[in-house]
């Protein structure tokens, strides 16, 4: 898979571009060598943040964070299908889907990366997050 | 390539159909639920009018034999891919060899499988939509059979389909603009139509009436049971051009809601025509349920087809912008 | 002039314009028809004509479906308003001066009677005349397809000799053959498709009306001229 250039303003500009269509304030990637931030300020130009330092992961070793794929609004369930559950499931298979991120119309599901138990539900019902955010995190089963 | 590996008898390839040609007495054809076709189409990067596989007799399985994004629009069939559930219209990638079955529905009776740049069969009279009626079109003219096989068309230019994109429930994004009954039943609205006052006192009867869609019903229209309804003098028609939607009352007194195949022309009295912007509902309505007609305006029919355009709108430009940041951060 | 245009109020009515010669009414919010309350005749119909060509230069227009004098006219779009769209339709019909379209002439080879004459016999009866006599009165005529429609390629042909008027029936044939030759009321035509017809069936005709590849897939247009040529008579 190629990397994406963060210093390129071409790759910035349609980035920015697609914010803005989907309604969408900020946008935050982050790779190990590489990451990006950008805000729409409306009606102004947007601000971009590059920074190139290492990061570190943030979640213990053991566990799996699932993050968000996107900015948007997170939700436990599909509210346009189901009702709110009862309580959230603590046990989890692999690929079992455990949330959404909300992009306007646009859902995209949260698959379990790993089958185990759920120890925290970052992200409340409801909650804007943006890219990479932690929403839950997984302890694997062994 | 798609291999139909079971299927109930009624199965056919639908686009959105081929309008212009009823003044040679060729039926439009077309989705029973038009929105989730074009719903299912742009989630995977296709025209909204791209064909597709309109199931409507479960279960239903097919083989892909090559690697293709896909989903499943419409009706909730509880589809699956080798056995793992799927969510209802989201994206997936089926690798060469996997089957996809579709059951009978939870809610809704027809489901669309939709597939990264459409099912590619001769277009005909410039769609490629199934004429049961006139044996042309689709897949040879005729429903799907066991062992047919669809070949695809290539996926649109400079648009990467991709796994894992969902869109909220249609009845949700646009329930503002629906109206819900307290006892179940479908509402479905229409504005009167040329004899509706032919009818006295039946006509204000067929508002309030609760309509069961029967079991003589298909792609061409819908019978409904009730009480009959009938004009206070008998009425001579002349022939005419109908367009779906149009509900016509035979001498028997049970009203016809002509569907997709609608006939071109027809001469019973006409009561009623359902708005457009419900004939996809009606589209998901399963034999044997309960509709009332409510009366809408000409403004509310505007109100609601502007509020669907709306919404397919955002849904376009959305999925291609969240599948291309996607593509891009992969 | 008598015009009456009853507009949706609080309690909506039908939408519908009635002036002198015509009627106009929705079906739906985007299409609309006008009916001819004339005659069933072939000056109503030329009349159809004309406005069909009018209404066809329409840009709003999606499509039109003439029938037996009247046009139900599709448009592209729910039109915001649909009071001037119903005046505009009304107003092509009084402008529209009876046309007759150059049409072509089709000769239709018929075997008369036959296997496929199932409704020959009843006609017989009911008109007092021989099944030769029918037959002949049938093919001595010269028709006009007056519109195309109700199933591909299908031509409701005008100019039948009431001596051999015949209602559709109340129980339709279950499987009536592409190509019979039929009589429905003051109509004529021949079967396009192969399935349940109520119309009396009195010969069979070979030639295909209808072909899908074609860029023109009907053979019969509006005005085109029709006789039917004796090719063969069993009876």
């Amino acid at each position: 898979m190629s990397q994406v250039d963060f210093t390129d303003p071409a790759t910035i500009a349609e980035l920015t571009a697609a914010l803005e269509a989907a309604g969408v304030d900020g946008l935050e990637i982050e790779r190990p060598t590489q990451g990006v931030r950008i805000l729409l300020a409306r009606g102004r130009s947007p601000i971009v943040d590059r920074t190139a330092e290492d990061r570190s992961a943030v979640v213990p070793a053991s566990f799996v964070a699932v993050k968000a794929p996107m900015a948007g609004e997170f939700l436990s369930h599909d509210i346009s299908r189901s009702a709110a559950p009862e309580d959230h499931p603590q046990e989890v298979e692999s690929g079992d889907v455990i949330g959404f991120v909300k992009v306007g119309p646009i859902l995209l599901p949260l698959a379990a990366p790993a089958s185990g138990q759920i120890v925290r539900h970052v992200a409340e019902h409801g909650a804007i997050v943006g890219f990479g955010d932690p929403l839950f995190e997984i302890e694997p089963r062994s | 390539m798609i291999e139909v590996i079971e299927t109930g008898p009624f199965n056919t390839v639908q686009d959105l159909g081929r309008p212009g040609y009823r003044k040679i007495g060729v039926t439009a054809s077309g989705a029973m639920d038009p929105l989730g076709l074009k719903l299912g189409n742009l989630l995977v990067g296709n025209a909204p009018g791209a064909a597709a596989i309109e199931v409507q007799t479960f279960p239903f399985r097919l083989r892909f034999t090559g690697a293709v994004v896909f989903t499943v629009a419409g009706a909730d069939c509880g589809a699956g891919l080798d056995g793992h559930p799927l969510l209802a219209l989201c994206t997936y990638v089926a690798d060469k060899g996997q089957v996809l079955d579709l059951g009978q529905p939870r809610t809704g009776a027809r489901a669309y499988v939709c597939v990264a740049g459409g099912v590619d069969v001769e277009p005909v009279m410039g769609s490629r939509s199934t004429s049961l009626r006139g044996a042309f079109g689709g897949n040879d003219g005729r429903y799907l059979r066991v062992g047919d096989t669809l070949s695809l068309c290539a996926a649109t230019d400079g648009h990467r389909a991709r796994a894992g994109i969902s869109v909220v429930d249609p009845a949700f994004a646009l329930s503002d603009h629906l109206p819900v009954s307290d006892d179940g039943s479908l509402l479905i609205r229409a504005l009167p139509a040329g004899e509706h006052d032919l009818f006295g006192n039946d006509a204000d009867r067929f508002w309030t009436e609760t309509w069961k869609i029967s079991s003589k019903s298909d792609r061409t229209g819908y019978r409904l049971s009730g009480e009959p309804i009938r004009p206070t003098t008998p009425v001579e028609m002349r022939s005419h051009g109908v367009v779906p939607g149009v509900v016509q009352v035979p001498p028997g007194g049970e009203p016809i809601v002509q569907m997709s195949d609608a006939n071109t022309a027809g001469g019973y009295p006409k009561i009623a025509g359902v708005i457009d912007a419900d004939l996809w509902r009606l589209g998901q309505a399963r034999i044997g349920s309960r509709l009332r007609f409510v009366r809408a305006t000409h403004r509310e029919a505007l109100d609601v087809e502007r509020a669907m355009a709306r919404f397919l709108e955002d849904v376009r430009v959305t999925s291609a912008m969240v599948t291309r940041a996607l593509n891009i951060m992969a | 002039m008598n015009a009456s245009l009853a507009m949706p109020t609080s309690s909506p009515a039908a939408l519908q314009l009635t002036r002198v010669g015509a009627r106009v009414s929705a079906i739906g919010a985007r299409a609309f028809l006008l009916e001819a309350l004339g005659e069933f005749d072939l000056a109503s119909q030329r009349r159809i004509w004309a406005l069909s060509r009018a209404v066809e230069a329409w840009e709003d227009l999606s499509e039109i479906v003439p029938g037996m004098t009247n046009l139900l006219v599709i448009f592209k779009d729910i039109p915001e308003d649909p009071e001037p769209v119903v005046t505009r339709i009304m107003e092509a019909w009084e402008g529209a001066q009876s046309i007759d379209l150059d049409g072509k002439t089709i000769e239709i080879d018929v075997c008369y009677g036959g296997e496929h004459a199932t409704d020959l016999a009843a006609l017989c009866d009911r008109s007092g005349l021989s099944d030769r006599e029918v037959v002949r009165i049938h093919y001595e005529a010269t028709y006009r397809v007056f519109a195309v429609g109700s199933a591909p390629g299908f031509g409701y042909l005008h100019g039948l000799d009431p001596r051999i008027y015949m209602p559709r029936k109340t129980v339709p044939s279950i499987n009536m053959a592409r190509g019979c030759v039929t009589i429905g009321g003051m109509q004529t035509g021949v079967a396009v498709l192969t399935g349940p017809n109520g119309w009396n069936s009195i010969g069979f005709a070979e030639l295909q009306m209808f072909d899908p590849s074609s860029p023109t897939p009907a053979i019969m247009a509006p005005g085109d001229t029709v006789r039917f040529v004796p090719v063969r008579v069993e009876l």
